[in-house]
């Protein structure tokens, strides 16, 4: 072979391999991407179950009198939440009764499951989170996930034994939200992420009459519109609004929870099917 | 076939150690990506066709588990293969100090190609720029660090199946 083409050997090859690659089925492709995600799962699922293992064994150094002291305030938590319970039971039964006499549609009813976080994968291009339960507990893709500081993400991708959750923070990440005590939507969507610093996301469409600084936050919670979210959720504050190039919305930045980045364990919440 | 699999077992490997660094880099919002490591002993040492194929399925592994059209990483670092195999007579290649060289260029353009490719979907790609680089840093400080680590457990490993030990050590 002539010295010229034997140096563009390489990318004739490397031609071919992409033409075969592009005409393959998508059905060969994603089962190739499943078999090769399952083909790492068990790593990311022994190393956080070596992570427990090491947290079990940390906690057991702790002496019997923080144990009396934690059990005492956790027996104060539950005495407070039981009460939280009964009120909410009567808020339930209380709405029932009014969408029955304005014959409203119902609120759509969510299960909580609780998974451990396994791998955390927060690059500057996603965040993404994988977590220790998948098909094997009926998860779906797009439920929404939260923790106690608001909206975590949702499912993107559901395997065998684990789930993938792309956080708010992540840029693929696009939802209907309101400032607290207002009722018109506002779209969010996530994608700032500084090195040591906060995660953000950005936020348009806000109407002209809502105000907001780093002095003067205000707190961004879920519509409920489309379904996905219930209403309320914490996403995080709204840290500056300015006019956007069009004068007719403004557009913002929004900071999110730090705690986000440090998560052992989520809610999934599943939709209840309705008889 | 069996330094195929060799080699992607220690994709694999690789691929384990950076999941775990990044899962404990991620309170501080760090990120480091290595994959020119999976490529650069399969360029340097491999004929053209094993070793392509060697990096298109440990791109295959890493597209996998991100959210990226499957095939992108694995043509990047198929691309990447080709680049090096293209050079390698013409690169000292025999030493570890050359090898770990010729990974950080590699890691370089690898990453700086997959910011671009991904970079038009933020909503503020200007602000994305400054957490990309400091992304860059940590990842080419860490790929030198193990990169000789790397390439010694590829070496070892592929050692069993040629008699010819020497070829890549």
């Amino acid at each position: 072979m002539p010295k010229r083409y034997d140096q563009a050997r390489p990318f004739l090859t490397l031609g071919f391999v992409v033409a075969a690659w592009l005409v393959i089925p998508t059905v060969f492709k994603t089962f190739t991407r499943a078999s090769f995600f399952e083909l790492t799962a068990p790593v990311g699922v022994a190393a956080s179950y070596a992570r427990d293992l090491q947290e079990y064994w940390t906690l057991r150094l702790h002496s019997n009198g923080e144990l009396i002291e934690a059990g005492r305030d956790l027996a104060r938590l539950n005495a407070s939440y039981d009460l939280a319970v009964q009120q909410n039971i009567e808020m339930q039964g209380e709405i029932a009764r009014l969408e029955g006499i304005l014959r409203l549609p119902s609120y759509t009813g969510f299960r909580s499951e609780h998974a451990r976080v396994v791998r955390r994968d927060f690059s500057g291009w996603w965040q993404r989170l994988t977590i220790r339960k998948g098909k094997n507990y009926n998860l779906n893709v797009g439920a929404p996930v939260v923790f106690s500081g608001g909206v975590v993400g949702r499912v993107s991708e559901v395997f065998a034994y684990t789930a993938t959750v792309d956080l708010i923070s992540s840029q693929t990440v696009r939802l209907a939200a309101v400032v607290e005590g207002d009722t018109r939507p506002i779209s969010y969507q996530g994608g700032l992420n500084p090195t040591f610093g906060s995660a953000g996301g950005v936020i348009e469409f806000v109407p002209l009459d809502i105000f907001a600084s780093a002095n003067s936050t205000k707190r961004l919670v879920t519509s409920g519109l489309g379904g996905v979210f219930p209403p309320g959720l914490t996403i995080g504050s709204v840290i500056k609004v300015e006019p956007s190039t069009d004068g007719l919305f403004k557009s913002g930045e929004v900071k999110l929870d730090e705690r986000l980045a440090a998560l052992t364990e989520v809610t999934v919440l599943l939709t209840i099917e309705t008889p | 076939m069996l330094r195929l699999i060799l080699i992607l077992l220690s994709t694999l490997l690789l691929w384990a150690v950076s999941a775990q660094i990044n899962h404990a880099l991620a309170p501080w919002r760090l990120y480091v990506f290595v994959g020119a490591l999976a490529v650069t002993l399969p360029a340097l040492t491999f004929s053209l066709r094993t070793g392509l194929l060697a990096s298109f399925l440990g791109g295959l592994l890493f597209d996998a588990v991100a959210p990226v059209t499957f095939g992108t990483h694995a043509f990047l670092f198929a691309l990447t293969h080709a680049v090096v195999f293209n050079l390698r007579d013409r690169l000292p290649r025999d030493d570890t100090l050359s090898r770990v060289l010729i990974a950080l260029f590699a890691n370089l353009g690898l990453f700086l190609v997959f910011s671009f490719s991904q970079v038009a979907r933020s909503p503020a790609p200007a602000s994305l720029w400054p957490r990309l680089f400091a992304d860059l840093a940590c990842s080419q400080i860490l790929l030198a660090l193990i990169a000789p680590w790397f390439f010694a457990i590829q070496a070892r490993a592929l050692a069993l199946t040629d008699h010819e030990a020497n070829r890549f050590a």
